[in-house]
C-alpha cells in the first residue's frame, strides 16, 4: 500500500500552551521509519497530495497505529490518530467505518479510559433497546444473512435427533438469540408421527441488554406453543454473573428431563481463566447433547500480545462489516446497531484489560473452532451432524445471496469437529455438537 | 456521464437582452439610496413557514447562552497534554467537573406548541448535543466525550427526523474535535474527489449551487457587454461546472464572443488541469476562442501578481464561491488586499449565510441553526433512506460541519476570517457594490421552479444582494461588486 500520497497541509496548535514549536514537518513517506522527535510544524505547505482514500486504507493505517502503540511511539501515535480522525467515519464506507470504530478503541487505550468508555456504550444501548427494537434487529438481520440462522439451524437438527424418542425436553438455552431460534424446532416437535413430547424452555440471558425484553419474549413463546400443539414450559434464568454457578437446582432440572444444552455464542462471553470451569458445570447438567456455536476469530490467545490480537480483530470485523455492507441497503438502521455492537465489543478487546469485575462484564475474547473443541474434548465427545442435518444448512444457504458456503465435517482425523459457514471462502461461524 | 457538465437550457432560452449594466447610481454600503431596488420577497406559497427544527434550535440557544457563567475562563480544569515521552498521561479527566454541570439548565418547558412535529427523541437529543457543546466552550473535555459517547449511540444519520440526523453528524464532528484536542492536531485531511463527486449530487438534488452559478454567471455577463478580451479567474474552479453555461451565452453573443481567458484555482495540479481539459474541449465544441491557466495556489497566498498573468486591456471578472468545506483562499486580509490591487471589472461573490469567526460556541449555534435548515429542505423532498440525501449530507454537509466545529475554525488554521465577506467588501472604499440585476431575479426563480417543492425555497432580494434559503432562513447570497478604478 503507497502511503506516500498523504500530504497533511501542514499541521497546526491552537489551545494547548504546552506546545512546542518547531521546524520539522511531519513525514508520511514510506521510507522514513524514524519516530519524529517533535511533531509540531509551524509550515503553512499547501496541500499537493490527495489522500488515497481508494483502496483498503484503513487497513494498514490501523495497523501502524497499533504498532506504536505497542513501541510507545508517542508522535507516531498522534500523527497516525490524526489521519484516522480525519478519515474516518462512522456513517461512510467500510473503510471509514473500521477506521472510525478501531480509532475509537486505540483512543480509549491511549487514554486508558477503555473501562469506562465500554461501560457508557453498554449503559446507553441498553437503555434505548425495546422489545421492538432488538426484535426488529434480529429479524432483519436473519432476513438478509445467515451467519445467525446457520448455528440454529445445525443445532435443532442435532437437539432433535439427539432427544429422538424422549417425551420430555428440557433445553437450557445459553444465548442472546431472542428465542429466535426455537420456533421451528416447536414446529418440527409438532409435526413428529409420534406423540408430541413436553418441552421445557430455559433461556439463561447473560448480557444486560436483552434480560428487560424476555419476559415479552416469553409469553410470545407460550403463545406460539400453544398454537403448536406442544406442552410448554418457559423460564428466564438471569442475574448470573458467571456461568459456572449454573447447578441442576437452579436451573429446575428433573431427573426425568432428557437436556440439551445450547450455546451460541456463550462461551466467548465467559472470562478466559473461567472457560475450563464452566464447561464443567456444562457438563455436570447431565446433557444428552450440548450445541455450541461461536464466530470463527481468535481474540484469546493473543491475548497478551497487542499488535497481534489487534490484527486479528481487525481482519474479522473487516470480515464482518464487509458482510454487512454487502447485506444491508446503504442507509439502515439495522447495519447501524449491528455495527456499533461491533464497536463497543472492539472497545472491549482492544482497550479493556481482562480484569475480574463484579457487574460480570462480557468478555468478547472469541476463540477459534478447533481452540473450543480442544476445550470442549475435555468434558464431552464430539457428535457429528447427520447428513440430514448438512442438507438442511446447505438449503438455508440457498435462500440467501451467493457468497456463503459450508464447509462440511472433515474425514479422518478431525471428522465430526463441527462445520463451518463461510463468506467469500472464509470461514466466519462454527458449529458443533456433542455428547457426554 | 458528460465530465459533469451541465447546461440549462430552459434557463438560456428565456433570458432577454441583458440590461445595461450600471453602477454609478447605487450608494455605497447598499444603504437607502433612493434608486435601490425595494426588498422583495419572492414567495411561491402565501405562508412561509418557519422551520420547526430552525425555530427550536433559536429559542433554546438564546436561552443557553443566557445561563453561560459570565466569565467563562474561571475554575477550571484545562487538559494537558504530554507529547514527548513514552507514557501517556490519562488526559480525559472523567467524573464530575464542576463548571460542566452550571450551564445544564435548558428547559424544554416553554416550547411552542406548534413544535408538535418534533419528536421526544429528537429533542432530547438537541438537549443533549447542546450541553455538550457548553461542555466544549468551557474546555470541559472529559465530561464532552462522555456525553458524545452517549450522543453518537444514540442518534442515527438515516433517522426519520431531520433532528437525529442533524444530531448524528454534530456529535460526530465534536467526537472529532475532542480527538484532535487531545492531540493538539489539527489540520484537514481532505479527499477532493469525494468532494466534487457529492457536490455534483448536491447540485442534483437542491437548487443552491446553480442558484449560485447562474445569478454569478449573469453578473458577469452584464460586465462583459460589449468587451472582446475577458478574462475570469475562479478563486476555486473544483470541475468548473458553472462555466458551459456562461460560455453558452457568451458565444451566441449578439456582439459576437469573445476571447475568453480562464485562471482557475484549486489545490491540486492534476484536478486542475483535468478541468482545464473539459473546459477547453467545451469551448472549443463552441467555437469560442479560449485559454484555461491552472493556478495550484490558494489566492490569498500568491505573493506575485504577476502569476496571475493579467493583460493590459482585457476585462476581469473574479469570482468566488465560498463553503465550509476547506479552505480555499488562505488568510482573508491577504486576499482581499490581492483583491483590491487586481481591481477587477466585476467581483461575483456567493456566500454561506454562516460566520466562520468567532468563538467555538458561536460557530456552534449558528451553525446548527443553518444546517438544520439545509437537512430539513433535503427532508422535504427525499424519503430517509434516499441514498443520494445521505451522500450529501455526510460526504459535504457534515465535512462542512466538521469543519466549523474543529479547533482553529473552517480554515483549520486559527487564521482570523472574517464574519461576513460582504461587510468587509462594503467597508472598503475600493469596492462598491453593483445591485443583482432584474436579470439575475428572473434566473435565480427559473432555477427554483426547477426544484420541487419549490414552496419551500425563499428568494430574497434586499441591499443589492439575492439571498436563497429555505422557509425564513437565508443560505446562500449572491452578490456583485466593481472597482474604484471603474468609476
Amino acid at each position: 500500500m503507497d502511503r506516500t500520497l498523504f500530504t497533511p497541509k501542514g499541521t497546526y496548535f491552537f489551545h494547548h500552551p504546552t506546545q512546542q514549536s518547531n521546524g520539522t514537518q511531519p513525514d508520511m513517506q514510506s521510507s522514513n521509519n524514524q519516530p519524529q522527535t517533535s511533531h509540531t510544524s509551524t509550515s503553512r505547505s499547501s496541500d499537493s497530495g490527495e489522500p488515497c482514500v481508494t483502496g483498503k486504507w484503513a487497513s494498514s493505517l490501523l495497523k501502524e497505529c497499533a504498532r506504536a502503540i505497542s513501541d510507545k511511539d508517542s508522535s507516531r501515535i498522534h500523527h497516525l490518530l490524526w489521519m484516522l480522525n480525519e478519515l474516518a467515519s462512522p456513517y461512510g464506507d467500510c473503510d471509514q467505518k473500521l477506521a472510525s470504530y478501531f480509532l475509537q478503541a486505540l483512543f480509549c487505550k491511549a487514554t486508558e479510559s477503555g473501562h469506562r468508555c465500554y461501560k457508557t456504550l453498554s449503559t446507553v444501548a441498553e437503555k434505548s433497546h425495546s422489545f421492538d427494537s432488538a426484535r426488529k434487529l434480529i429479524l432483519k438481520f436473519q432476513e438478509v444473512s445467515p451467519w445467525t440462522t446457520f448455528g440454529h439451524v445445525a443445532s435443532n437438527g442435532a437437539i432433535l435427533e439427539a432427544l429422538e424418542g424422549e417425551t420430555k425436553l428440557h433445553i437450557i438455552d445459553i444465548s442472546n438469540t431472542l428465542c429466535t431460534q426455537w420456533p421451528t424446532l416447536l414446529e418440527a416437535l409438532a409435526t413428529r408421527n409420534d406423540e408430541t413430547p413436553r418441552l421445557k424452555l430455559t433461556v439463561v440471558v447473560t448480557a444486560s441488554l436483552v434480560r428487560s425484553v424476555m419476559k415479552e419474549i416469553g409469553q410470545r413463546m407460550e403463545k406460539f406453543a400453544r398454537l403448536m400443539g406442544v406442552p410448554f414450559e418457559f423460564q428466564v434464568i438471569s442475574g448470573v454473573n458467571h456461568l459456572g454457578e449454573l447447578t441442576k437446582e437452579g436451573l429446575g432440572i428433573r431427573d426425568d428431563e432428557a437436556v440439551a444444552v445450547n450455546c451460541i455464542g456463550a462461551l466467548r462471553r465467559v472470562e478466559v481463566e473461567e472457560r475450563r470451569r464452566v464447561i464443567q458445570t456444562l457438563q455436570s447438567l447431565g446433557p444428552r447433547v450440548v450445541t455450541v456455536v461461536e464466530e470463527e476469530a481468535d481474540f484469546s490467545s493473543s491475548r497478551n500480545d497487542f499488535v497481534k490480537c489487534f490484527e486479528e480483530c481487525l481482519r474479522f470485523y473487516t470480515l464482518y462489516f464487509e458482510m454487512l455492507e454487502e447485506s444491508f441497503v446503504p442507509t439502515s438502521n439495522e447495519r447501524l446497531m449491528l455495527e456499533r455492537e461491533c464497536s463497543r465489543s472492539i472497545v472491549r478487546v482492544l482497550a479493556c484489560d481482562d480484569i475480574e469485575d463484579d457487574t460480570g462484564e462480557d468478555c468478547e475474547r472469541r476463540e477459534k473452532g478447533i481452540q473450543w473443541s480442544e476445550r470442549l474434548k475435555e468434558a464431552f465427545s464430539p457428535l457429528g451432524f447427520s447428513e440430514d442435518v448438512v442438507d438442511d444448512v446447505k438449503a438455508l444457504l440457498k435462500r440467501y445471496r451467493s457468497g456463503w458456503a459450508l464447509v462440511p465435517p472433515q474425514q479422518g482425523e478431525d471428522h465430526q469437529l463441527g462445520i463451518y459457514l463461510t463468506w467469500k471462502d472464509e470461514p466466519v461461524v462454527w458449529a458443533s455438537a456433542w455428547k457426554p | 456521464m458528460k465530465g459533469g457538465f451541465e447546461v440549462v437550457h430552459g434557463a438560456l432560452d428565456l433570458i432577454q437582452p441583458h440590461e445595461q449594466w450600471e453602477y454609478n447610481s447605487i450608494g455605497l454600503q447598499g444603504a437607502s439610496s433612493s434608486n435601490f431596488p425595494k426588498p422583495m420577497v419572492v414567495e411561491n406559497r402565501s405562508n412561509l413557514e418557519r422551520n420547526e427544527l430552525s425555530e427550536w434550535v433559536e429559542h433554546v440557544t438564546k436561552q443557553l447562552i443566557e445561563d453561560l457563567p459570565e466569565t467563562v475562563g474561571e475554575g477550571l480544569k484545562t487538559e494537558e497534554v504530554t507529547t514527548v515521552g513514552g507514557s501517556f498521561a490519562p488526559v480525559l479527566q472523567w467524573g464530575n467537573e464542576a463548571a460542566g454541570n452550571q450551564s445544564n439548565n435548558l428547559s424544554t418547558g416553554d416550547i411552542d406548541g406548534g413544535l408538535s412535529r418534533l419528536d421526544e427523541h429528537g429533542l432530547g437529543l438537541i438537549t443533549l448535543l447542546l450541553e455538550c457543546a457548553v461542555a466544549i466552550s468551557v474546555d470541559n473535555l472529559g465530561e464532552a466525550h462522555r456525553m458524545l459517547l452517549e450522543l453518537t449511540q444514540m442518534a442515527s444519520p438515516y433517522g426519520a427526523s431531520c433532528a437525529e440526523r442533524v444530531v448524528s453528524y454534530f456529535a460526530k464532528a465534536m467526537a472529532s474535535r475532542v480527538i484532535n484536542s487531545w492531540l493538539g492536531l489539527c489540520s484537514p485531511l481532505i479527499s477532493h474527489k469525494a468532494v466534487h463527486s457529492s457536490l455534483q449530487i448536491f447540485n442534483n438534488i437542491s437548487p443552491f449551487i446553480k442558484f449560485a452559478h447562474f445569478t454569478s454567471n449573469q453578473s458577469i455577463l452584464e460586465a462583459f457587454h460589449r468587451r472582446d478580451m475577458v478574462h475570469i479567474i475562479d478563486l476555486d474552479i473544483m470541475q468548473g461546472l458553472q462555466w458551459p453555461a456562461l460560455f453558452h451565452i457568451l458565444a451566441t453573443r449578439i456582439e459576437g464572443p469573445p476571447h475568453i481567458r480562464m485562471t482557475g484555482m484549486g489545490s491540486s495540479i492534476e484536478l486542475l488541469t483535468q478541468t482545464g481539459k473539459q473546459l477547453s474541449s467545451f469551448a472549443r465544441r463552441l467555437g469560442l476562442s479560449f485559454e484555461f491557466h491552472p493556478v495550484a495556489k490558494k489566492f490569498g497566498e500568491i505573493n506575485d501578481i504577476t502569476s496571475l498573468q493579467i493583460r493590459s486591456g482585457e476585462t476581469l471578472a473574479v469570482h468566488w464561491l465560498q463553503h465550509s468545506l476547506y479552505d480555499a483562499t488562505g488568510p482573508d486580509w491577504k486576499t482581499i488586499r490581492l483583491l483590491e490591487q487586481l481591481a477587477p471589472r466585476v467581483i461575483t461573490l456567493v456566500e454561506q449565510e454562516i460566520s466562520h469567526g468567532g468563538s467555538f460556541l458561536d460557530r456552534f449555534v449558528g451553525s446548527l441553526h443553518y444546517y438544520s435548515t439545509i437537512f430539513d429542505s433535503l427532508g422535504a423532498s427525499f424519503p430517509s433512506d434516499d441514498p443520494g440525501r445521505h451522500r450529501v449530507e455526510h460526504c459535504l454537509l457534515y465535512r462542512e460541519i466538521n469543519n466549523i466545529l474543529a479547533i482553529g475554525g473552517p480554515a483549520r488554521s486559527g487564521e482570523d476570517k472574517f464574519r461576513q465577506w460582504r461587510s468587509e467588501m462594503a467597508a472598503r472604499n475600493c469596492f462598491i457594490q453593483v445591485p443583482m440585476s432584474g436579470n439575475a431575479m428572473a434566473q435565480a426563480q427559473l432555477i427554483l421552479n426547477m426544484f420541487p417543492p419549490a414552496h419551500g425555497y425563499s428568494l430574497v432580494q434586499g441591499e443589492g444582494t439575492l439571498r436563497l434559503g429555505w422557509k425564513d432562513t437565508g443560505l446562500y447570497s449572491a452578490s456583485a461588486w466593481t472597482s474604484q478604478a471603474y468609476r
